[in-house]
């Protein structure tokens, strides 16, 4: 059984993520401890095996890039080691450039605005490669994955620059 | 997690930052990038005529280890021949560091961008 049917989904990328939560709430409720009181020593292990699924696949579920990267597996398409290195040239000469951008900003005659163009920059790129994920993972045929994937690699690039941003923002605003 | 003192002295002196003009026939550029970290690195190699490394500069954004790493290659390549940089591996790279296995991405990256940036060059001279 995959995280999706555990939950009872549909396997695909567009989780409503209200309903998800609700699904985690009755799943976890219906394996508590309480329930198992009166049970047998192996119905309450299994009882606690099952709730730390649930709550492994919640995670995943809910963050869009872990389940992208799950339903990629799933779907037989595994993402490239994460001890492969990315050679997509132009992308990385802008990553680079999103690099020197965000390094700039501390020395800004108004570091304020100087980030928040760069974060709009960043959140656009970054809305612009979720889409196009979306859109490919909706397709749901090997090559329109094996574009999926790729793309969920730059992804995470911009993951990563978030956490420079926000780094970024406590600098600039903690006086 | 604790630097080596090879580490720490690499990334805070650095050696050979900066940037080479890319259109200059002569520069070969190396562009790669470790998703699971963020970081990128780009290395240029200034190549002579009879294919040796005269110059090599790098940019690196990421962890003390991958700045590290890209700053030793940049000692390593130079005056060697495109043939000879090419033999260098990572294990060398994270030796020479005494790099943790957690960081051995690390220097994989750097033999990477070696290698990104000689198939640069074998493209600008048509090879």
């Amino acid at each position: 059984m995959n995280y999706f049917q555990l939950f009872g989904l549909d396997s695909g990328f567009e989780v409503d993520t209200l309903k998800l939560s609700e699904l985690y709430q009755a799943l976890q409720k219906s394996v508590h401890p309480d329930r198992f009181a009166h049970a047998s020593t192996q119905e309450q292990a299994m009882a606690v095996q099952k709730s730390a699924m649930i709550n492994d696949a919640y995670q995943i579920l809910k963050n869009p890039l872990q389940r992208a990267e799950y339903l990629l597996k799933i779907r037989g398409t595994e993402m490239p080691s994460e001890q492969s290195s990315f050679r997509d040239t132009g992308f990385l000469m802008q990553q680079m450039e999103l690099r020197e951008l965000i390094a700039e900003v501390k020395f800004s005659d108004d570091p304020e605005s100087a980030y928040s163009d760069a974060e709009q920059t960043l959140n656009s790129q970054y809305q612009q490669l979720f889409d196009q994920l979306k859109q490919q993972l909706a397709q749901d045929n090997s090559e329109s994955d094996t574009l999926a994937c790729d793309n969920l690699r730059k992804l995470k690039f911009y993951q990563k620059l978030h956490l420079e941003l926000d780094r970024l923002e406590e600098q600039i605003f903690e006086d | 997690m604790a630097y080596s003192e090879k580490v720490i002295d690499h990334y805070e002196n650095p050696r050979n930052v900066g940037s080479m003009d890319k259109s200059d026939p002569q520069v070969a550029t190396g562009m790669v990038g470790a998703p699971a970290c963020g970081d990128v690195m780009k290395l240029q190699l200034k190549i002579s005529d009879s294919g040796i490394i005269e110059d090599a500069k790098f940019k690196t954004y990421g962890c003390g280890s991958a700045i590290a790493s890209s700053s030793l290659v940049t000692e390593w390549v130079k005056g060697k021949s495109v043939d000879e940089a090419a033999e260098i591996k990572n294990t060398a790279i994270a030796e020479e560091l005494a790099l943790p296995p957690v960081k051995i991405h690390c220097s994989i990256l750097a033999e990477d961008a070696i290698k990104a940036a000689l198939e640069d060059y074998r493209s600008k001279h048509g090879e």
